[in-house]
C-alpha cells in the first residue's frame, strides 16, 4: 500500500496562487476600501453625506492622502460645510494592529467653506445618533412659538362677539369659588349643629342667675356648697364645648383663607382672559422687546439650530467616562450589526489626533481671502483615557484685503463629567450674510460688520450669546417692489407694508443679540435688536390709539361676559364670611362670656363661706 | 478542500438568513452581560486580536454560534453523509447529468483536490 504524499503540489500551488491573488487584490483595492470607510464613518458622524474623490494609502510610509473631500452641511444639503482639495495625514503604524488610528500631524490644502454642491447631500435614512439629535432639535424648533407681527387687523371693526365664553377661565374659576363657598358653609353649619352650643349657653346663663340670687342665710353652707359644685360641673362642660367650637372656628378661618386665595385666582384668570382675548384679535405689541422676537425669531432659530446640533453631537460622540459605546457596524453585504467599543484605561483610545497645524488658504480677492492658521490638539475618541481636553484655535495669518480680524477658540473638556465646552468666535470686517425677515417683508443686508459667538456648555446646560453688529446695513423688499403710500387705509396690507418699510429702511446701524439658555434639550431663546425698537416707535406713533381702543373694547367685552359670575362668587364669599362670623363667632363669644360670668359668681359665692371654704 | 468549498457555498445563504439571530446573540454577550465587559475590553484592545472585530455583534454572535454548534453539526452531518453514500449515491451516480459532469474537464480539476 502506497504511503500518502505529505505535500500535494496539485493542491498547494493553486491554493498559494489564490492567496497571492487575494493579497494583491486587497492591496489594489485598499485605497478604495479606505475611501469608502472614510465616507461612511464621516457620513455617520456628520449626519449628512460626505464625499471623497480618492484616497492614497501608503502603509510603509505611514501616510494617508485624501483628495476631494466634501462635507455636506446637514442643514443645507445643497451646500458643503467644508471642502478640502487635499488632506495629508501622518499616521502611526503600530496602533493599526489594534484597529486604532493615531494621527500625528494633518496638513490641509485648498479649504473652502459654504461651497455649493452639484447634488443634494441629504440622507434618506440619517444615522441613529445624528438623525435623532436633528429630529429632536427640529421638534423643539417646531414647538418654539415665534410671536406674529400682524398689523392687518388694525382698523377693522373689532368683532368682540367672537370671543368664546367657553374659553374664558374666569367663569370656571368663579363657579368653582361659588360651589366651594356653599360647600364650606354647609359643612361648618352641620358640624356646629352637632355641637349644639345654644342649650348649654342658655342653661349656663340660668345657672349664673341662680348663683347671683343665692342667699347664704337661706341655703346654708350645705346648699351653697352644692350649688357651687353644680356650677363647677357646668363650667367644665362649657370648657369642653368651647374647645370644640374654637376648633371649628379655627378650621373655618383656614377655609376662609383658601376662599380668599380662590378670589385672587379669579382675578388672575380675568387677566389671563384679557390676554387670551387680545391674542385672538392679533393686535401687535408696541414694545420693542416683544417686537424683536417677532421680527428676528425665525432667523435666530435658523442660526442657533446648527450650534445646538454640533454641541449635542460632540457630546454624543465624545462622552466622558469608560462606558462601552455603540456605533453602527460597517456597511457590507452581510448585516452591519452594532459595533461596541470598550475603552480601556490602560490602552490607547481608538482614535487620536495629537496635533494638527493647518494652513487654511482661501484664494481670490474677496474679503475672506487670505491664509488662516488652525491649530488643533488633543482630539480623541476617548477623552477620559487620553486625559486632556481638546483645543482648537483658528486665526488669520495675514490678509490680502478685507478682514481685520478672525479668531476662533474652542475648548472641549470631556475628561470627566460633567462635560465642559467653550467656544468663542469673533469675526469682524467680513461681509455678513443677508437675512430674510418675513415679518417685515424685507431682506436685511448686513454688509460689512462684526459677529461674535460665545458659547458655554456644562453638562446638559448651555448658555450662549450670538451678536451681530453692522454700521452698513441696507434693506430691500422681498417682493422687489417699493411699497406705496400713506393714503392706504389703516390696517390694510398696503398700509402695514408701507409703515414697516418706512420704519426700517433708513436704519443703517443694526445690532442683533440672540441668547440661548437652559438645557440642551429644552433651550430658551431670547432676541433683542434696535430694529425692534425702531418698529415699536413707528407703531406707537401710527397706531397707538387704535391699539388702545381695541384693548379697551376687548376688556369691556370680557368684563361683560364674566362680571355676573364674578359678582356671584364675591357674594358667596361675603355670605361665607358673614356666616362664619354669625354662626360660629357669636356662639363662641357667648360661651366665653358665660364662662367668665360663672367663674365670677362661683368665686363671689364661695368667698363668703366661713373660713374661706373651697369647693372642689 | 472540495468539501470545504461546497460547505462554504451551501452555508452562505444561511449566514445571511441568520444574521438577526447572530446580532441578538452578539448583543446579549457584548451589551447585555456586564460581567463579560472586562473580557471584551481586553480582547478588543489586544494587538492583532482586535483585528478580528469581535466588538461587532454579528461577528461575535456568528463566531459563538459556530463554536456552540460545531460539534453537534459535525456528528449530524457525518451521519448524513454516510447515509447518503450508502443509500442515495449509487442512484445519483446513475443520473445522466452526473455522468455528463464526470466526463467534463471541470470534474478533472475537481479531482485534483481529492485526497
Amino acid at each position: 500500500m502506497a504511503r500518502p504524499k505529505l505535500l500535494r503540489w496539485q493542491a498547494i500551488v493553486p491554493l498559494s496562487l489564490f492567496l497571492v491573488l487575494l493579497a494583491v487584490t486587497a492591496l489594489l483595492f485598499l485605497d478604495t476600501f479606505v475611501e469608502r470607510r472614510v465616507e461612511d464613518s464621516a457620513t455617520y458622524l456628520v449626519g449628512a453625506r460626505v464625499d471623497l474623490e480618492s484616497a492614497d494609502v501608503r502603509i510603509g510610509e505611514g501616510s494617508v492622502t485624501l483628495r476631494g473631500l466634501q462635507v455636506t452641511n446637514p442643514y443645507a444639503p445643497m451646500t458643503n460645510l467644508v471642502q478640502a482639495d487635499e488632506i495629508v495625514l501622518d499616521i502611526r503604524k503600530d496602533p493599526l494592529l489594534e484597529r486604532k488610528l493615531h494621527v500625528d500631524t494633518v496638513a490641509l490644502r485648498g479649504v473652502r467653506f459654504g461651497t455649493p454642491r452639484e447634488t443634494s447631500g441629504a440622507l434618506e435614512n440619517p444615522p441613529a445618533g445624528a438623525g435623532r439629535i436633528r429630529r429632536e432639535i427640529d421638534a423643539w424648533v417646531e414647538r418654539v412659538r415665534v410671536p406674529p407681527l400682524s398689523l392687518e387687523g388694525l382698523g377693522q371693526v373689532l368683532n368682540v362677539d367672537a370671543i368664546s365664553v367657553d374659553s374664558l377661565q374666569t367663569l370656571q374659576q368663579a363657579r368653582l369659588a361659588q360651589a366651594q363657598a356653599d360647600s364650606m358653609l354647609e359643612s361648618w353649619t352641620v358640624r356646629l349643629e352637632a355641637l349644639d352650643p345654644r342649650p348649654h349657653i342658655d342653661s349656663a346663663r340660668a345657672l349664673a342667675e341662680r348663683l347671683q340670687a343665692a342667699d347664704l342665710g337661706q341655703l346654708g353652707v350645705t346648699g351653697v356648697t352644692q350649688l357651687a359644685a353644680d356650677a363647677r360641673g357646668t363650667l367644665q362642660d362649657l370648657e369642653q364645648l368651647q374647645r370644640g367650637v374654637a376648633a371649628l372656628d379655627s378650621s373655618a378661618r383656614q377655609g376662609l383663607a383658601h376662599a380668599t386665595a380662590r378670589l385672587q385666582a379669579i382675578a388672575d384668570a380675568q387677566l389671563a382672559d384679557y390676554r387670551y382675548a387680545l391674542g385672538t384679535l392679533r393686535l401687535p405689541s408696541l414694545e420693542g422687546p416683544q417686537l424683536s422676537p417677532a421680527i428676528f425669531g425665525e432667523a435666530a432659530l435658523d442660526w442657533i439650530r446648527p450650534a445646538l446640533y454640533w454641541t449635542r453631537l460632540v457630546g454624543e460622540y465624545l462622552p466622558p467616562g469608560l462606558d462601552p459605546r455603540r456605533y453602527a457596524g460597517p456597511k457590507r453585504s452581510r448585516a452591519s450589526g452594532t459595533t461596541v467599543v470598550f475603552p480601556d484605561r490602560d490602552a490607547a483610545p481608538r482614535f487620536v489626533l495629537q496635533h494638527a497645524d493647518a494652513d487654511l488658504a482661501i484664494g481670490g480677492a474677496g474679503v475672506a481671502a487670505g491664509t488662516y492658521l488652525a491649530r488643533l490638539a488633543g482630539l480623541s475618541s476617548a477623552p477620559t483615557v487620553y486625559g486632556r481636553p481638546m483645543e482648537l484655535e483658528v486665526g488669520r495669518r495675514d490678509g490680502v484685503v478685507g478682514p481685520r480680524n478672525i479668531r476662533v477658540f474652542a475648548l472641549l473638556d470631556h475628561v470627566s463629567a460633567p462635560m465642559r465646552d467653550s467656544l468663542d468666535v469673533v469675526v469682524s470686517g467680513f461681509e455678513l450674510p443677508a437675512v430674510d425677515l418675513g415679518a417685515l417683508g424685507a431682506r436685511l443686508l448686513l454688509g460689512e460688520g462684526m459677529t461674535a459667538l460665545r458659547l458655554r456648555r456644562t453638562g446638559d446646560r448651555i448658555e450662549a450669546r450670538w451678536t451681530w453688529r453692522t454700521p452698513a446695513a441696507s434693506w430691500e423688499r422681498l417682493d422687489g417692489a417699493t411699497p406705496a403710500v400713506d393714503s392706504a387705509t389703516i390696517g390694510s396690507q398696503a398700509w402695514a407694508e408701507s409703515l414697516l418699510w418706512r420704519a426700517v429702511s433708513g436704519i443703517r446701524d443694526v445690532s442683533i443679540d440672540v441668547r440661548i439658555g437652559g438645557t440642551l434639550r429644552q433651550p430658551s431663546l431670547g432676541v433683542s435688536s434696535n430694529v425692534g425698537d425702531a418698529v415699536a416707535r413707528s407703531l406707537q406713533q401710527a397706531v397707538g390709539r387704535e391699539v388702545e381702543r381695541a384693548e379697551r373694547e376687548v376688556r369691556e367685552r370680557v368684563d361683560a361676559l364674566v362680571q355676573a359670575e364674578v359678582e356671584r362668587a364675591g357674594q358667596a364669599f361675603a355670605e361665607l364670611e358673614a356666616g362664619v362670623s354669625e354662626r360660629i363667632g357669636v356662639p363662641l363669644a357667648e360661651l366665653t362670656d358665660v364662662r367668665a360670668l360663672l367663674e365670677t359668681e362661683i368665686r363671689r359665692l364661695t368667698s363668703r363661706l366661713p373660713g374661706g371654704l373651697q369647693i372642689p | 478542500m472540495p468539501g470545504a468549498i461546497l460547505g462554504w457555498l451551501l452555508t452562505i445563504p444561511f449566514g445571511f438568513l441568520l444574521d438577526p439571530v447572530f446580532d441578538a446573540v452578539g448583543g446579549a454577550l457584548l451589551v447585555g452581560t456586564d460581567g463579560l465587559t472586562p473580557l471584551w475590553t481586553t480582547l478588543t484592545n489586544t494587538p492583532v486580536l482586535s483585528l478580528a472585530n469581535l466588538g461587532n455583534t454579528i461577528v461575535l454572535g456568528s463566531l459563538v454560534s459556530w463554536a456552540v454548534l460545531a460539534a453537534p453539526l459535525f456528528f449530524a452531518v457525518r451521519i448524513g453523509v454516510i447515509q447518503y453514500r450508502r443509500h442515495l449515491y449509487p442512484k445519483v451516480a446513475e443520473w445522466r447529468i452526473v455522468r455528463v459532469m464526470k466526463a467534463s474537464k471541470v470534474y478533472n480539476v475537481y479531482r485534483m483536490f481529492r485526497p
